[in-house]
């Protein structure tokens, strides 16, 4: 109901806790203070108009940016500062807003990067292979298997060996969103999963992570600028507005918060 | 003798400044080193020649020509064949540009053979005129004057002729360049053009001291590189700088500690210098935002 | 088939053959580098030469035999290319190519005025022998070298298909969403320098096996070129494409007159030459070509020679349905 300026630190410890979190580009303030908790098994998100500081936190979670100042911890584990790839193998996945995906790879191979820090195939062993007999051939057999069944979950059978570059933008969606999956992760960041879609679309994505959240126990924190899809997916909500957090808690308080509906709909006539 | 050698190394770093600021106004404008900017030199430097040699033209008239064919070399290489690239990413156009340089470089040798020849200046290339208590040569000295006074008429053009804001508006944002009306794809062209010009002049005042032959530029041109690395790629007055404490350092290296190592040290104090400084000693490095 | 070639193939082509296949070998470590890691290098002949001069004073100062030599060579090359690699964890694009092209003048810079190294001069390449076989004979180079590139060839196509080569890929495509899939960048990007020197490093011990004779000269910029050329032409990340534009370039390299000896063509480009061009120039041609293929590359086919062959193979294919 209030705003919490700080992430309360609960006793019941929260997947994500992040506290007074900051970030700052020479003379640009992105993110002033901000703080929340995501718990397990939910799912959270982030809204708020362009430029207010919601692509910068995720940067910020997965490793991208080393903040400013204040702290993300996950599991109770602190990891503002490390680098992407550590924090990636603690359980936590991530998509963009702007899609970056391996353009030149297939749809497999994309998702089958996604296997990368659940395999150990090194320099040796991946030029020692051998068809169906090494270790590294056991190895790709069985991700490739598990990858699979990703392909299935998100209906991307039909595009699997085409190279993602060709694939229409909604296609490409899914298939980061696949790639995010298949490592596996506890907790899963999608940054604006329904930009550029129609309300049909839109309905389709809601479902969709629904039924990832449910099928696969993931936690999700959701980045999303439509205000209607953040409400309907989450569990609970943080606005942002200028970096700094201005109503934080369930959707509907968020919804109604005076500074939300200003921040989104300006001040009043003109 | 230091201010002897100071001396070279102001000339030396002059032709370097020149070169890395060619270069730098390409790559502002379109993100790719132009490693074809040496050749192109040599290859407007050889037109003087013959115009020189084989058609007995005056010193102005072959500098001119000279100067202008390689305005147009550079406007043709960047609408014809850079603009034409069909995955223009970084690394494939810095290989058009490779490309380029080596078929420029065989083309030279096939047209005017390996032989090194004299290349004829207006004055003799030993004359020494003493500045200051100090004996240099005259070309040194027309080669840091003719240098500074381009590379200051280059700063002057950016700066205060609509032209020149034109081109600085689309380095520093094609887009927004375009949506004011500004013409960038001519615009981009016409960089081509001059920093080719920058470098043929460059070339007109090594041809002089070394003698001319295809690989005539090598050198400058790696060391131009040197030097708007060292400075930064994004940033003129950096590589300038860079490239006269590039000449400086060379020749102060050359005289005091060892000559063979001269060249060596150039690129071993870049990697030493972007090992601390990846954009360059005054260059800023820009993130993608994801 | 390529293990009759020898046989059937003219004395003195058998060296050509040689030649090419240690070009290939190159190539195939450029590849990986360039091709599927989105490296640059203008330094790679440094490699070769850290290769070549390894085998050499291994054998001269410690009598080993070529073999270990050799191995010794791919080792020690692979130690540059890890150091080279680190800085370039830090560089962008055109920073990162100065700083190879660098590399690969300092290393020749520094053996040619190095007497230990055999300065300008050069070294002379004792007679090697595996075992109780000699390796004085073009014949036996051949089949030693071109089993290297064979076997070389295959590694480099498992390592590709397998989960280093994709996180090559993957930091080639996007350095950023490599790193958020738990790949560590700097881990991968060192190591692909380092096995693409590898490759040269071995490379410049065969070369040196085969001429007898190594210098600084031989080690220069535009043979850093040559091999970065011939993998773009070939096709990046390619292998087929590697080995056929590797083999190409490896040919011009050697052949001076391959130009003036094709059929009519070459009859056509010596009397151009004589009338417009200067007299002896026409070994310059093969740069020229060097440089239209790679515009022709990146400009026409990205695909390289890789891609000009799936089309031909596309077009035979519709031949042959319609």
């Amino acid at each position: 109901m209030t705003v919490a300026a700080r992430g309360a630190v609960v006793s019941n410890p929260a997947l994500l806790t992040v506290e007074g979190l900051t970030m700052r580009f020479g003379g640009l303030t992105a993110l002033d203070d901000v703080g929340f908790n995501v718990e397990r098994g939910t799912i959270f998100s982030v809204i708020g108009p362009n430029g207010s500081g919601k692509s910068t936190a995720f940067n910020c979670i997965s490793g991208v940016y080393r903040p400013t100042a204040g702290t993300v911890r996950f599991e109770g584990k602190r990891i503002s500062g490390m680098a992407p790839h550590r924090i990636a193998r603690l359980g936590i996945a991530r998509t963009f807003q702007n899609i970056e995906l391996f353009r030149s790879e297939s749809t497999i191979d994309n998702l089958m990067l996604g296997r990368h820090q659940h395999m150990k195939t090194g320099l040796w062993r991946g030029v020692a292979m051998v068809n169906g007999l090494t270790s590294a051939a056991r190895e790709e057999r069985a991700n490739r298997a598990h990858v699979h069944e990703i392909i299935e979950l998100m209906d991307l059978g039909a595009v699997r060996d085409r190279p993602v570059g060709e694939l229409p933008y909604g296609t490409q969606k899914r298939v980061e969103l696949g790639r995010a999956i298949a490592m596996e992760p506890k907790l899963l960041l999608v940054d604006e999963p329904s930009a550029g879609m129609n309300a049909e679309e839109r309905a389709e994505v809601a479902t969709g992570l629904r039924r990832l959240q449910r099928e696969l126990g993931l936690t999700i924190l959701l980045i999303e600028h439509h205000l209607g899809l953040a409400i309907d997916l989450a569990d609970r909500a943080l606005a942002l507005n200028f970096g700094r957090a201005i109503a934080l808690g369930t959707p509907q308080e968020v919804r109604k918060h005076p500074d939300v509906i200003r921040a989104y709909l300006g001040d009043g006539p003109r | 003798m230091l201010s002897q050698v100071l001396a070279s190394g102001l000339s030396a770093g002059s032709i370097y400044a020149l070169m890395a600021l060619a270069l730098v106004i390409t790559y502002k404008t379109t993100e790719v080193p132009n490693f074809a900017q040496g050749e192109m030199a040599m290859v407007s430097a050889f037109v003087a020649y013959v115009l020189l040699t084989d058609y007995q033209t005056g010193f102005l008239v072959a500098f001119t020509a000279a100067l202008v064919f390689a305005f147009f070399l550079g406007i043709g290489f960047e609408g014809l064949i850079l603009r034409r690239a069909k995955n223009p990413t970084h690394l494939s156009l810095i290989i058009v540009t490779l490309g380029f340089m080596l078929g420029l470089f065989g083309l030279a040798g096939w047209k005017w053979g390996a032989d090194q020849r004299q290349f004829p200046f207006p004055f003799s290339v030993n004359r020494v005129v003493s500045v200051g208590g100090v004996s240099v040569s005259v070309l040194s000295v027309a080669t840091i004057a003719i240098a500074l006074v381009l590379m200051l008429a280059v700063f002057a053009f950016f700066r205060y002729t609509r032209l020149g804001v034109a081109m600085q508006a689309t380095q520093q944002d094609p887009v927004a360049a375009r949506i004011n009306g500004v013409p960038t794809r001519m615009i981009v062209g016409l960089t081509f053009g001059i920093s080719s010009v920058m470098g043929t002049v460059a070339a007109l005042l090594t041809a002089p001291l070394i003698t001319l032959d295809p690989t005539l530029m090598w050198d400058p041109l790696l060391k131009g590189f040197a030097a708007a690395v060292l400075g930064g790629l994004n940033t003129p007055v950096g590589a300038v700088l860079g490239g006269y404490l590039l000449g400086i350092i060379e020749n102060l290296f050359g005289a005091y500690v060892s000559v063979e190592f001269k060249s060596v040290v150039a690129f071993l104090i870049i990697v030493v210098v972007l090992w601390f400084r990846p954009s360059g000693l005054f260059g800023r490095h820009h993130s993608r935002k994801v | 088939m390529l293990a009759v070639l020898p046989l059937v193939v003219p004395g003195y082509r058998v060296f050509t053959l040689s030649y090419m296949a240690v070009f290939v070998i190159v190539g195939l470590g450029m590849n990986l580098l360039v091709g599927h890691t989105g490296q640059v290098s203008l330094g790679h002949a440094g490699f070769l030469a850290i290769g070549a001069y390894t085998t050499v004073l291994a054998m001269t100062g410690w009598d080993l035999p070529f073999i270990v030599a050799l191995l010794l060579a791919g080792a020690v090359a692979a130690l540059f290319g890890f150091l080279l690699g680190l800085p370039a964890l830090r560089l962008q694009g055109p920073y990162l190519a100065i700083a190879t092209l660098g590399f690969g003048l300092a290393v020749t810079q520094i053996i040619g005025h190095s007497a230990a190294f055999g300065g300008h001069m050069g070294l002379v390449v004792p007679s090697a022998r595996i075992g109780s076989l000699s390796l004085s004979g073009d014949v036996s180079r051949y089949y030693l070298i071109v089993g290297i590139a064979l076997l070389l060839g295959l590694a480099s196509r498992n390592l590709t298909v397998t989960r280093v080569g994709r996180a090559f890929r993957a930091i080639r495509d996007s350095e950023i969403a490599a790193a958020t899939m738990g790949v560590d960048v700097a881990y991968y990007k060192t190591l692909s320098f380092a096995v693409s020197a590898a490759y040269a490093g071995v490379a410049g011990g065969l070369l040196a096996l085969m001429t007898g004779f190594i210098s600084p000269g031989v080690f220069t910029f535009t043979l850093s070129l040559i091999f970065l050329a011939m993998v773009v032409i070939g096709g990046l990340g390619s292998i087929a494409g590697t080995v056929l534009g590797s083999m190409l370039m490896g040919y011009l390299a050697l052949e001076m007159d391959a130009f003036q000896q094709l059929p009519v063509l070459g009859g056509l480009l010596e009397t151009f030459t004589e009338r417009f061009m200067s007299p002896g120039g026409l070994p310059n041609f093969g740069w020229v070509v060097t440089g239209f293929l790679i515009g022709a590359a990146i400009l026409v086919e990205p695909r390289g020679l890789y891609g000009l062959w799936l089309r031909l193979e596309g077009l035979f294919r519709r031949r042959a349905e319609g």
